[in-house]
């Protein structure tokens, strides 16, 4: 039982060095000049016959050029709605942040010494194995995390977007255009309508009251 | 084809006279290392990724299902699994995996192994279509060969679709994707030995069947 495992364990590596070299090309150049390898001797016929016929039959098969790009704009697609909530601040990361000398976050903690405080700020700031190696607590500075990127680019659009709500509202040439002026002088009208209608109604409801 | 190294990676992190004294690491580098960083880090570039594997990708599912369309269903089932997946991939190349190993190769033939089954599960199945395949393979301008050519070819492909499914898989990565027996052994779950002894045994049983094709249409001939 184990004998026989073992010749089939051999038997599968002999086959195995043989479609290795027969893959690179060796065995065809090597049959074609006369001299065939050594591993191919000692294989199954039947095993290396139907090698050499599979190597010759099977083939790859490309897909069609349509489907091709077909498939390559749609992964495009999925590519760019993955990008988009980057865009929206998913890039955002949390980083340490060294507040400076005149901000106290952390009230409990000893002032720093003068002098020292700068010497010991690193210049990147998103250094936290820095901050912990720092043996002495004293000069330990408070670190907080901080998520900047995606929020401070969200803060800086709605900044923009008020500024430009406040610019289109408070501008003193408002819309010349075709639409935007016809646009304006249905409102007018129906302010003016309502509003005359409105005077009429109260107008009305006096004389009764007169009467 | 571009072949791996073993790149020298600079052990980083640890301060102190200890760590300065220790040797850089040898770590095996993946064929496909800096195509799938680019892609993680932006998605849009793992398009080179995909022009590398479609023909690939497409191979295994086509001789898998026996069906063009299924096959482009199955490869477009694999690329968007594979895109949505990527940050996840890690890479494991080792140097036992050899020279022009790709850890996203096994990677990515494993999610279309996965693809395949479901669709095989959905149809319930097998390939039906190997003469209709073997016609495609046959050059169309060899008028007289292509007969012949089309024949072999189609005998070839039947008797590769009538083995169990382990050992045509192994067979079509070995042959026609041009895999190593480590690859393999990655994509189907398999020790390289147990491989081995798949692709061995689906060898003999092609041969055995090619022979008797042989011998019985050279009867029917004489008849």
């Amino acid at each position: 039982m184990t004998l026989d495992r073992d010749t089939a364990a051999t038997d599968a590596l002999l086959t195995d060095l043989y479609l290795d070299a027969l893959l690179a090309s060796v065995v065809l150049d090597a049959v074609a000049a006369g001299t065939p390898d050594d591993a191919a001797g000692q294989l199954d016929p039947a095993a290396r016959r139907a090698a050499d016929r599979l190597r010759h039959d099977l083939v790859r098969v490309h897909p069609s050029f349509r489907f091709e790009e077909r498939l390559a704009t749609r992964l495009a697609e999925a590519a760019v709605a993955m990008r988009v909530p980057l865009a929206a601040g998913a890039e955002g990361r949390v980083i340490a942040f060294r507040p400076g000398p005149g901000l106290d976050l952390d009230p409990g903690a000893a002032p720093p010494e003068a002098g020292a405080d700068r010497e010991e700020v690193p210049p990147n700031p998103s250094a936290p194995e820095r901050i912990e190696a720092d043996g002495d607590p004293a000069r330990r500075v408070p670190t907080r995390p901080l998520l900047i990127g995606g929020a401070l680019t969200s803060a800086a659009l709605s900044i923009a977007g008020a500024a430009f709500v406040a610019w289109r509202l408070g501008r003193p040439g408002r819309a010349s255009t075709p639409m935007a002026r016809a646009a304006r002088a249905v409102r007018d009208a129906r302010l003016t309508s309502s509003l005359g209608s409105t005077v009429a109604t109260r107008a009305r409801s006096t004389a009764r009251r007169l009467d | 084809m571009a072949r791996p190294g073993l790149g020298r990676v600079k052990v980083t992190g640890g301060a102190g006279p200890a760590s300065a004294d220790r040797p850089a690491r040898i770590a095996h580098l993946d064929r496909d290392r800096p195509l799938v960083e680019a892609a993680q880090r932006d998605p849009l570039q793992f398009d080179s990724l995909y022009r590398r594997y479609l023909a690939q990708v497409y191979s295994f599912a086509f001789y898998e299902l026996g069906d063009h369309h299924d096959a482009e269903d199955a490869t477009e089932r694999t690329f968007l699994a594979a895109l949505a997946g990527l940050g996840r991939f890690e890479e494991r190349a080792r140097p036992a995996d050899g020279d022009g190993a790709s850890t996203f190769r096994v990677w990515l033939f494993q999610i279309a192994r996965n693809v395949i089954a479901n669709q095989h599960r959905g149809r319930r199945r097998h390939p039906q279509a190997p003469l209709e395949a073997a016609a495609l393979v046959a050059d169309p301008l060899d008028v007289e060969g292509g007969a012949t050519t089309r024949d072999e070819a189609a005998a070839a492909w039947q008797a590769v679709g009538r083995l169990p499914a382990d050992r045509r898989r192994a067979v079509v990565l070995r042959f026609v994707e041009e895999m190593s027996t480590a690859e393999i052994a990655g994509i189907l779950g398999r020790s390289e030995g147990a491989v081995r002894v798949l692709i061995h045994r689906a060898l003999r049983t092609v041969g055995r069947d090619l022979d008797g094709r042989g011998t019985s249409s050279h009867d029917s001939d004489r008849r």
